[in-house]
């Protein structure tokens, strides 16, 4: 068989096409974060890199990420070295608005070459659906709204997600996707959420003899362990050396900042905040105790310490343990199945996800990638995947409009997204085959129901309510956006969770 | 994005039916050329590859609609003409000072008021178009339309208002006309539905419309929808409406006169061959006076109306009112105190703002034969009676050949050729055009993508050329406001879709064929693509001397120039090729002499 069509370069130059086109597009102070950054690789010393803050967005991310910082601070130089100043704030000349989003576009070859690695180790029938699955992931608007408009580079960072997730589906390469996956890390740490899959999965595939818990490959164990210390090392190493390791740790991990990120997550706190609101007007004909103090910091939804008016506070603790409670479950699975098939790894991966998005502290809305990428691989599995897949692709997506909220880009976002919703539920719905099992419960019916909400939502979201209240109860759009996608989210979720442990 | 990303899937019940669908595609849209093409020939059909066969028209059509609406409106997000350009600013000011004037004046003082910046120079049409559009935006934000004070204002808020008045606009005339023209024309030709969907995209994506319409900006789509209209009415035999929407094209921008003899020529011939239908003719002509009647009644009335209540239409004029303009004659046949006066006043009025005879053979450099020969020979210095009677002349004799065609054959299949062969020659030899007017020709040329073997490679080679060359003659205009980006990507995405230079020289090989024809082509349009090539660069890394500050501008319009009187050669030949007008003998021996 031939090539399927389109390719992925195809799709990739075509959408090269818009994203530029998007370059005067607005921009987050993300932008500027990364603008500073450049500076501070560029012109500080490596020591200084974890200590400097002219700019309040100091460097937050792991070593990797600052020496890819840096070797594109070289070409920079020659773009236009205004740029390359720390003191140089709010800095955006044309030369640095084409050069950052430019690197933005090229960097993300990185992740059209994973997915054709993607592509390329599926065979036979599923073939087809695997190209479906990678454009519709090159293609996705959450990629296009957080890093061709709002500003980052997940793009690249997915891409060696979706390296490594792909390296692990032959025995040979196990070693280096789990090497690769470690290095990811060290690029940015929110892949934490992930690594216990990671983790569970080397010990039991990599590390431990396929027949018995209890025959130590030892050879495995320390290539792996040798491996991952060399890439550790070499990240943090030149760090460790000044003694700076507690100071980049208190960089990467702020614990002072609020359960709740400044736009709402939609995960099980934003319904838990979602419920507090509701129960401060049902309080007094209850009878429940109302704390004045709460009444008015979760409205106005900034970053901040968040407390609750009715319902009991949560602490880091309590999010640390429920997300670890969530990731055992199907983790404990993973590791005691008879044989490891790759889709039950990326199961795993996916679920870990769900739990650290739905249960953790401080998240922000633009993690539902962590979610949404992985389990791509794996939705077009069969129907039933599928169904689970669903609203999660119309709750994660829709819950990421708040990112950008300026008139210009409130057709891009819209519309693209649209496009892609309909555009790959009608594809993947003739794609996916049939399930060996039969459907579980309503859980299609609930699906339709969903998405079908989205529509008065969005438009209320969008245009009634500004043209209603106005600028008054700000708050309103932004609670329901992320009280809906939690229940897309959740219920996602749920229907995996089922479909995981009966498949 | 875009389009392109059509499902990569196939669908369950298709073995059988698959195979089924590409072979008619191929006998009927592909020609012999390409037999029994098994994968894609050019990007365009690569991206819609999994949509062959049983996707319904109505899932892949909002797809099309929504991908030429992302790139619309990415588009722009760029600067539009005049951007920050005091004193006068450009394009975008003369359409925003529009609205300014239609919602805050009577609607007699329209075609008076300050005509130093930027007077209404349109036609009724666009002014009502731009009362709708101020009404709707004073509601939004009266400051953007406020009278005087809003004059050059560059509130980004605006802008996005005013794309917005662009896109609506076109999705409501120019989209619709043009998916139902695609439908009729492909149906009419024999072209199967998945290739009639590959034009529409190549249509939809055409980067001329939307680089002039949705980043420099202006409204010309919707004339251009119009004249769709029009001819998609002409199409499904409704010749009544394609009047009306002729005048209603006519009505929004004069520039549809470029079309006017072909839509003449059309329509008087169906009435006279294959049988004269003389009711016919009295009908199209009841109807197209009748709309006429209907465009103006709103400033008739409205004239008479402001005259009843005091409104003069010349409030700054004290005294004796100015003479008519171009006939000043009339006045001596009328009443100058009378209601009629008035009206007759005010369309005179109007057809003055409208035509300006009064201004040079061309203004700017624009790429047709008078300015290419004004390199050569100073014409500027004959007088300008002689050059105005020239213009005629040569415009006269280069339209005459393709309407007489369409004139003794008025068939349906022949009416975009016939119109683009009309408007290349108006727009090579007429009178005071203008570089966005190549816009004009563009449009029926690229409809024959949807026509019979209208993805063919010949086809693709020159619809292409004409395309790529056209946004490259409007370079000069689009860099005054640094938009080059925004033009380098549009224009190779097209190409790309497309297959064409300077992405893919793969239209110009195929199997069968004339060889020598294909060898032909190949050398002339490799040596304009590398001409165009070579500009660019000279264009970005030299200066041109200084006392010839003009000399890159000047190249682009010889170059140009050029290369559109071959494209009008080329819809020419094909219209008498198609039109079976030629004797086969001659026409044998020709095809070899002729670079096709």
């Amino acid at each position: 068989m031939g090539e399927i069509h389109p390719t992925l370069s195809q799709c990739a130059l075509v959408t090269a096409a818009l994203k530029i086109l998007l370059f005067p597009a607005y921009k987050s102070t993300d932008f500027e974060v990364h603008r500073n950054w450049l500076a501070i690789t560029n012109s500080l010393p490596l020591w200084e890199w974890y200590y400097e803050k002219t700019s309040e967005w100091t460097l937050d991310y792991p070593p990797f990420f600052a020496y890819f910082e840096w070797i594109m601070s070289q070409v920079a130089k020659l773009v236009d070295p205004a740029m390359l100043k720390v003191y140089n704030l709010d800095y955006d000349s044309w030369q640095t608005i084409y050069f950052q989003r430019f690197t933005v576009i090229i960097t993300e070859l990185l992740l059209v070459y994973a997915l054709q690695m993607f592509v390329d180790s599926s065979h036979g029938a599923s073939k087809r659906a695997a190209q479906a699955a990678a454009i519709s992931i090159l293609l996705s608007p959450g990629l296009l709204i957080i890093d061709h408009i709002h500003f980052q580079y997940n793009g690249c960072m997915y891409g060696m997600l979706i390296a490594s997730l792909v390296l692990a589906r032959q025995r040979a390469t196990l070693l280096w996707s789990g090497l690769a996956f470690a290095a990811l890390l060290c690029m940015k740490h929110i892949y934490l959420y992930l690594a216990p899959a990671y983790f569970v999965f080397l010990l039991r595939a990599y590390c431990l003899a396929p027949r018995s818990f209890f025959r130590i490959q030892l050879l495995n164990c320390v290539k792996l362990g040798a491996g991952i210390l060399a890439i550790f090392g070499t990240a943090f190493g030149p760090f460790a050396l000044k003694g700076q390791i507690p100071q980049i740790l208190s960089r990467l991990f702020p614990f002072s900042r609020g359960l709740c990120h400044a736009y709402w997550a939609p995960n099980v706190w934003a319904m838990y905040s979602f419920l507090d609101r509701v129960l401060i007007v049902l309080a007094p004909r209850l009878g429940l105790p109302v704390k004045a103090s709460a009444l008015n910091s979760v409205t106005r939804g900034l970053v901040g310490d968040t407390s609750f008016a009715v319902l009991p506070d949560v602490t880091p603790r309590v999010c640390f343990a429920l997300t670890l409670a969530f990731q055992a479950i199907p983790l404990a699975r993973l590791f005691f199945r008879k044989t490891i098939a790759w889709e039950d790894f990326i199961g795993a991966v996916t679920l870990c996800g769900y739990a650290s998005f739905l249960f953790g502290w401080h998240v922000h809305e633009k993690a539902v990638l962590l979610v949404i990428i992985p389990f791509s691989l794996i939705a077009l599995k069969d129907r039933r995947y599928l169904g689970a897949f669903r609203p999660l692709a119309v709750a994660g997506h829709v819950s990421l409009f708040p990112l950008l909220f300026t008139p210009a880009e409130f057709p891009i976002k819209t519309v693209y997204t649209l496009f892609w919703l309909l555009l790959f539920l009608m594809v993947f719905d003739r794609l996916a085959p049939a399930s060996t099992r039969p459907r579980f419960f309503l859980f299609d019916r609930f699906s339709t129901l969903y998405i079908t909400v989205s529509i008065p939502l969005i438009v209320y979201c969008s245009l009634v309510h500004g043209i209603v209240f106005g600028k008054s109860y700000e708050f309103l759009p932004l609670m329901f956006t992320s009280s809906y996608s939690a229940i897309g989210v959740v219920g996602s979720w749920l229907g995996f969770m089922v479909v995981y442990f009966t498949s | 994005m875009a389009k392109p990303s059509p499902s990569p899937h196939k669908p369950r019940r298709k073995a059988k039916q698959a195979a089924v669908a590409s072979g008619s595609f191929v006998a009927s849209s592909f020609g012999p050329v390409e037999t029994m093409t098994r994968v894609p020939t050019f990007p365009l059909a690569a991206l819609l590859w999994p949509a062959r066969g049983s996707v319904s028209q109505w899932e892949l059509l909002p797809l099309i609609l929504m991908t030429a609406g992302l790139f619309r409106w990415a588009a722009g997000l760029w600067g539009y003409s005049g951007f920050e350009k005091p004193p006068m600013f450009g394009d975008y000011e003369a359409q925003r000072h529009w609205m300014e004037i239609t919602t805050h004046l009577p609607i007699s003082q329209w075609y008076f008021h300050d005509l130093q910046w930027w007077g209404l120079d349109y036609p009724p049409l666009t002014a009502y178009h731009s009362w709708i559009c101020g009404k709707i935006g004073s509601l939004i934000n009266p400051a953007w339309f406020a009278l005087f004070s809003s004059r050059g204002s560059h509130d980004p808020t605006l802008k996005i208002f005013m794309r917005a008045t662009v896109v609506v606009s076109e999705y409501l005339v120019y989209i619709p006309a043009v998916v139902i023209f695609v439908r009729r024309y492909s149906r009419l030709s024999g072209v199967a539905t998945w290739s009639a969907s590959l034009a529409l995209v190549a249509i939809l994506m055409q980067p001329g419309t939307i680089l002039i319409d949705h980043v420099h900006f202006q409204y010309n789509t919707v004339m251009l929808g119009f004249v769709v209209a029009s001819m998609s009415s002409m199409l499904a035999g409704r010749d009544l409406w394609a009047a009306v929407f002729f005048v209603a094209a006519l009505g929004f921008k004069q520039m549809a006169l470029y079309y006017a003899f072909s839509v003449f020529a059309y329509l008087l011939g169906s009435c006279l061959f294959p049988r004269l239908r003389l009711s016919h003719l009295m009908a199209i002509a009841t109807v197209t006076v009748i709309s006429f009647a209907i465009l103006i009644l709103p400033l008739a009335v409205g004239t008479l109306a402001d005259a009843k209540r005091g409104i003069d239409a010349l409030p700054d004029i004290d005294g004796p009112r100015p003479p008519l303009p171009l006939f000043p004659w009339l006045a001596d046949h009328l009443d100058t105190e009378g209601s009629t006066y008035l009206v007759v006043e005010q369309l005179v009025q109007m057809i003055h703002r409208i035509f300006p005879f009064a201004r040079g053979l061309f203004e700017d450099k624009v790429a047709n034969f008078w300015c290419a020969l004004n390199v050569v020979i100073k014409i500027k210095r004959y007088p300008a009676a002689l050059l105005q009677r020239a213009a005629l002349l040569a415009t006269l004799a280069s339209i005459i050949p393709p309407n007489l065609v369409l004139f003794f054959r008025p068939r349906k299949d022949l009416l975009p050729l016939a119109f683009a062969a009309t408007a290349w020659g108006f727009f090579l030899f007429s009178y005071q055009v203008h570089e966005k007017s190549v816009l004009l020709p563009l449009a029926p040329m690229t409809l024959l993508l949807a026509g019979s073997h209208g993805l063919s490679k010949t086809t693709r080679a020159w619809v292409g050329f004409a395309n790529i060359l056209g946004c490259w003659t409007m370079f000069p205009l689009l860099r005054r406001v640094d938009l080059s980006v925004p033009y380098a990507v549009l224009t190779l995405l097209w190409a790309y879709l497309l297959g064409l230079p300077p992405t893919s020289l793969g239209v110009y090989f195929h199997d069968g064929g004339n060889t020598w024809t294909q060898w032909a082509t190949l050398f002339i349009h490799g040596g304009f693509y590398l001409l165009m090539l070579f500009w660019h660069v000279l264009v970005q890394f030299v200066v041109p001397p200084p006392d010839k500050p003009d000399l890159w501008v000047v190249a682009n319009v010889g170059v140009g120039a050029a290369g559109f009187s071959l494209c009008y050669l080329w819809c020419l030949w094909r219209l008498m090729m198609q039109a079976d007008i030629l004797p086969r003998s001659w026409l044998a021996r020709k095809d070899k002499v002729k670079a096709q």
